[in-house]
């Protein structure tokens, strides 16, 4: 071997150590950054099952293991909560995707008079804060009897009108769809209503189950306003108002491990369903959040 | 400003070059006014010679028309009925039907009281009632907050009505034209078929676009009344008659006069706050979720798939519940607290004060945020890192580049592009983040200088300071409906501002 | 099978930029036409809106005599192959060719046997079960061509369907047009920007430019007696060379000065001067195809001398580009076959070259209005 060729190999070395340094310490960057990330919800897990106290402590791992904070969620309104949640998520989820598929389908594939106009307009009206129509929502909504223990409807109606708004994503993945299929289809005889319903939408199914998945997931979080159209009614609340009250200065004492045990309830079947559907929510994040 | 040649500009040096494209954007923004307000006048001259062809148009349509073209202005759909297009005819006849209908027996009286939003509010009335005790019942009379509802409505309904009128002539105008020059007229059964076919985005729009307007345009344009109202909260209109105030409700917030106890300055305050939280809120997230994503996407990492899923997950968990949980944890009597007391770090006397100091309170809830914002940016960013092509770095690196300078010069610009227009949703969207604030803190610690109402706190947003507005027997909705336009006019300016630096301060970036 | 008829077709985009102006055109039962020109030109405009994929401005639109301007695609009875082939990508290769038939709910026996057969025709059967995405460009092609045929269409669409497979490919595919026209025997009308598809595919070729037809004709007629500057330029490779010069008429006829020669144009040309009106003593742009220059290589009177600046070796002829005369690229086509070693040489870069033409082959331009002299 020539001197040359020796050093060269001894450089090759040192770089290949070094890029095994900078790995490891990536490695452990990212061990870290994963207990930080993961904390908070083990411990969530592990005081659900904390028998001994009912309030915060210091520490972390139960001294006496069980289900008694479980059992005592079924002796409150929890499980009506979470029915209301459930209904209000899975109807929402159904209704919503339609909307919002109707409207990003027509912005991506039709062009009609008005239709920039349109999509200005929305973007104004989203500019506002949204915050302030509940006051005069809340009032429609009680004209209708839709509030307080009849809140479920109301709910639904409030969350799917103006899904409309939230056509973004989907419509940016619509536009990558080429046009010239649906050209393709009208010329060989389908009607508009046809080209949607065998062409685009059996390409679309990354994004109709993006769109499923956070209509889905969406009532399950939302808490100002549910909060004002239950008013205060318990039987009326969904899970994150009802459970928000457990954490009041009153009664945080005696419920804060109930909280979470609702919390591991309420977590389990959305965080279940996502990693089921995980490689859609990514695709329809990757895909249609950025291009807007 | 000297304006520069390609060749000239090509000589400045770094700094000059970056002075110079920011004046060139800032000083186009006036001129872009100009043509902004300009392009509004020439708007509102169209309009209004639209308008006037649309008044000879109807004149002339009816000098012109025949016996049933004429009929129609009287009585909508006639034409169509008479020329066999009957279901078309039906529609605009049932249309004014209800409309009619609609504004003698209510729309009437809501547009009638609009002006004043009602005369007469909750009555008492003493009566003897059994047992001669007096009793005191309530009569209700006018309610200001349904006045100023359905009036709105009924105004929405009176141009749809005129739209619909007009619609109705220009079809007969049409039809006769289309029967004059031998041709047949759509029939019923043609018009139910094209709409699912060449009318089919109609179909599509109508129900989604109905919601927009009756559950977002309506209350926005109520809101913004309201702000030129003193309708207070939830439960008056009825019981007190609220009233038209003009510009008292902006002059009260804006009012600079009484200084630093002013309305304004907590304004100021708050919108101050709400900017610097919207600018660390997305840039901390921004590039630390890219680093992660880098981190993950390196050659010889290993569980790539295993990290991403880890963070992700956090994604799934309801957001009510982590934030509630680490709100908790980081209380005076929260975890964080007791355990390090346990652990003999701190005592009693000396409890890290994450929520009850200002600056304390206001850093944790920025990382707080980062831990909430984190794994969804990686998702984003990662999409995009991998949609770089691969001979940019290659080329890079036989130039001579180091991982450092590949960051910068590639890596950055490159996801700068593409993401500009998220990262400016995204600031406007954490000004509004609603969310994360109130679950965290709900505002805290309380600003105690502070005389506007809603009790508002160190950390709370334009947003969440706009919601305690209208919360509570002190509530003033009036002045939180004046906050909110606020809001959309900041957020309104720096996306106009943003928008036209975006392209100069670009143009070098240019990847398309 | 019918015949297409387009009179005063326009198109305007709301931008209020005119696409196409005032088309005009009668296509035959059975002819194969050809829209050709640069791109932006207005020919797949042109298409689109007779395939009813966008809507025609003005003018009307008549398929077998009946106007259809107001008609959907779908109702217009025709067959469309589009430039990126436009498989639906879900679909199988064999369920692709018989979406339209099953739009039109045909009985399934019917369409296996139609679909069997036009695969068959293609030679794709063995594909039938794959998804586009497992399938060749020239495969997909052919999916795409299939899926047009078993249309029974009347007017037979294709947009650049070529214009995305390599040079091997692309000649391939042509040729097997030509045996697929012959076999369907329909009413064509082919978009394309490329010259030589035009040429060897059209019955008729109409050459566009910014939305203007430039001429309608056989390939023959526009190839020799193109009507005005860019068609002599936009058909035949290597382009046309265009040169300044003089035109004079005497009482033998008509001269023209070009190149620092003068020479006196033939009976016919003189005949078609004459005819048009041309007066002598003007200025014109003389046309002379690259085959049409012969490099002369014993000097004679009549050879323009010039300098060879770049040599192309294309394998059967010579590019040669030479300056001569205040010319800077006069290209030479010379077939190489009966080339002497000698010679070849003598026609290297930098070399010294004398050429020349004959009267018979050139065109001659108005060089204000660009239109020919000699036909209109």
């Amino acid at each position: 071997m020539s001197e040359k060729s020796i050093t060269a190999s001894r450089r090759h070395m040192g770089l290949k150590a070094a890029s095994r340094v900078s790995n490891t310490l990536i490695h452990i960057l990212l061990t870290v950054i994963s207990v930080i990330w993961l904390i908070p919800f083990v411990f969530i897990l592990l005081q659900s099952f904390r028998v001994e106290s009912t309030w915060q402590v210091g520490y972390v791992v139960p001294k006496t293991w069980g289900f008694a904070n479980y059992i005592n969620l079924f002796d409150s309104d929890f499980p009506r909560w979470y029915m209301n949640t459930f209904i209000v998520a899975v109807v929402t989820a159904v209704l919503q995707t339609v909307i919002v598929l109707c409207m990003s389908y027509t912005l991506s594939r039709f062009r009609f008079k008005g239709r920039k106009l349109l999509m200005r307009f929305m973007m104004i009206l989203g500019m506002f804060p949204g915050m302030l129509t509940m006051i005069i929502l809340y009032r429609v909504l009680s004209d209708l009897g839709m509030t307080q223990a009849n809140a479920v409807p109301g709910l639904i109606l409030v969350y799917i009108a103006s899904s409309g708004m939230g056509y973004y994503v989907s419509k940016g993945f619509f536009d990558t769809i080429p046009k010239s299929l649906d050209e393709a289809a009208r010329v060989d005889g389908a009607t508009r209503f046809q080209v949607l319903k065998k062409i685009i939408l059996p390409l679309s199914k990354p994004i109709v189950i993006y769109t499923i998945l956070t209509a889905f997931m969406a009532p399950w979080g939302d808490y100002v306003f549910a909060q004002y159209v239950s008013m205060g009614t318990s039987a009326g609340k969904n899970v994150a108002v009802g459970m928000y009250g457990w954490l009041n200065k009153d009664q945080i004492a005696s419920r804060y491990t109930m909280f979470c045990a609702g919390g591991v309830l309420v977590a389990l079947p959305v965080t279940i369903l996502f990693m089921c559907l995980q490689k859609y929510y990514v695709e329809g994040v990757t895909g249609g959040a950025v291009k807007g | 400003m000297k304006q520069y040649t390609d060749l000239e500009y090509l000589r400045l040096n770094r700094l000059q070059r970056l002075g110079y494209r920011l004046a060139s954007g800032f000083r186009a923004i006036p001129k872009k006014l100009a043509s902004f307000f300009a392009g509004i006048g020439r708007g509102i001259g169209k309009a209004g010679r639209a308008a006037a062809n649309e008044f000879s148009d109807i004149f002339t349509t009816f000098i012109n028309g025949d016996f049933k073209t004429k009929m129609s202005y009287l009585v909508m759909g006639f034409g169509n009925i008479a020329r066999g297009q009957v279901l078309r005819g039906l529609l605009f006849l049932l249309f004014e039907i209800v409309f009619i209908g609609y504004m003698v027996l209510a729309g009437g009286y809501w547009i009638g009281m609009l002006p004043s939003l009602g005369f007469q509010g909750r009555e008492e009335v003493m009566s003897k009632g059994k047992f001669g005790r007096s009793v005191t019942t309530y009569v209700y009379h006018d309610d200001s907050f349904k006045i100023l509802l359905y009036g709105v409505l009924t105004i929405f309904f009176i141009i749809a009505f005129i739209y619909t009128w007009r619609l109705n002539i220009k079809q007969n105008q049409i039809a006769e034209k289309i029967l004059k020059s031998g041709k047949r007229l759509k029939s019923g059964r043609d018009d139910l078929r094209s709409l699912v076919d060449d009318q089919f985005h109609k179909t599509l729009l109508a129900l989604p676009l109905t919601g927009i307007v009756v559950f977002t345009v309506l209350p926005i344009i109520f809101m913004i009344l309201v702000a030129f109202t003193n309708y207070s909260g939830a439960n008056d209109g009825r019981v007190n008659l609220f009233h038209w105030m003009g510009l008292d409700n902006f002059n009260a917030m804006l009012n600079w006069s009484s200084g630093a106890t002013s309305y304004a300055a907590t304004f100021g305050e708050v919108l101050a706050w709400t900017l610097i939280w919207a600018f660390f809120a997305t840039f901390t997230n921004y590039f630390l979720g890219m680093l992660v994503a880098m981190a993950i996407n390196k050659k010889g990492i290993k569980f790539k798939k295993g990290w991403r899923t880890i963070l992700v997950l956090t994604i799934a968990i309801p957001q009510f519940i982590s934030l509630l949980y680490v709100s908790k944890m980081f209380a005076k009597d929260g975890l964080i607290n007791l355990t390090l007391m346990d652990l003999g770090i701190i005592d009693m006397e000396h409890l890290l004060p994450f929520w009850e100091d200002p600056t304390w309170a206001r850093i944790t809830v920025i990382l707080i945020n980062i831990w909430i914002g984190i794994p969804y940016l990686m998702l984003i960013t990662t999409g995009i890192l991998m949609n770089i092509p691969a001979d940019l770095y290659e080329s890079a690196r036989i130039d001579g580049a180091n991982a450092w300078q590949q960051y910068s010069k590639i890596t950055l610009p490159y996801m700068l592009f593409v993401t500009g227009p998220y990262l400016l949703t995204s600031f406007t969207g954490n000004m509004n983040n609603f969310n994360v604030i109130y679950l965290l803190t709900g505002g805290a610690p309380t600003n105690y200088k502070s005389t506007a109402p809603g009790t508002v706190g160190y950390t709370d947003l334009l947003i969440t300071w706009l919601f305690k507005i209208t919360q509570g027997a002190e509530a003033k909705y009036y002045l939180a409906s004046v906050v909110g336009i606020l809001v959309f006019v900041v957020v309104a300016v720096i996306s106009l501002i943003v928008y036209n630096l975006l392209p100069s301060i670009k143009n070098e970036e240019d990847f398309q | 099978m019918a015949s297409v008829k387009l009179t005063g077709i326009k198109k305007i985009y709301d931008n209020k930029v005119v696409a196409v102006h005032d088309f005009d055109l009668e296509i035959k039962d059975k002819e194969f036409v050809v829209f050709v020109g640069p791109s932006g030109c207005g020919k797949s405009t042109t298409l689109r809106m007779i395939a009813g994929l966008e809507e025609i401005s003005e003018g009307t639109l008549e398929i077998d005599g009946v106007v259809v301007n107001d008609l959907q695609p779908k109702d217009r009875d025709i067959a469309m192959v589009f430039q990126n082939y436009a498989l639906y990508p879900h679909m199988t290769v064999y369920d692709n060719i018989a979406f339209s038939l099953r739009l039109q709910k045909r009985p399934e026996e019917e369409i296996y046997r139609k679909v069997t057969n036009a695969a068959e025709i293609l030679g794709i059967t063995e594909y039938l079960m794959r998804k586009p995405r497992a399938l060749s460009g020239g495969q997909r092609q052919r999916v795409a061509i299939g899926r047009a045929i078993v249309r029974n269409a009347k007017v037979f669409l294709m947009d650049e369907p070529l214009s995305n497979l390599d040079a091997k490919l692309r000649n391939q595919m042509r040729a097997e047009i030509i045996l697929l026209r012959q076999r369907i025997d329909t009413t064509f009308v082919y978009v394309t920007h490329d010259q030589t598809e035009a040429m060897t595919l059209g019955d008729r070729i109409v050459i566009m430019k910014d939305g203007f037809i430039q001429q309608v004709g056989t390939p023959q007629e526009v190839f020799e007696m193109p009507r005005n500057i860019f068609v002599a330029g936009f058909i035949g490779s290597p382009q046309m060379n265009f040169f300044e010069g003089e035109l004079r008429s005497d009482a033998n006829g008509y001269n023209v000065s070009v190149l620092g020669k003068r020479i006196a144009l033939d009976e016919q040309k003189c005949e078609l001067l004459r005819r048009n009106g041309v007066a002598g003593l003007k200025k014109v742009t003389v046309g002379i195809r690259p085959e049409h220059l012969e490099v002369d290589f014993e000097n004679g009177d009549s050879s323009v001398r010039g300098k060879v600046r770049v040599n192309e070796m294309m394998g059967s002829e010579l590019h040669l580009h030479v300056s001569a005369q205040g010319n800077d690229n006069i290209v030479i086509r010379t077939p190489t076959v009966d080339l002497s070693a000698e010679h070849r040489s003598s026609l290297a870069n930098g070399c010294d070259i004398s050429f020349s033409f004959r009267s018979k082959v050139i065109q001659l331009f108005d060089p204000e209005t660009e239109e020919s002299l000699l036909y209109r």
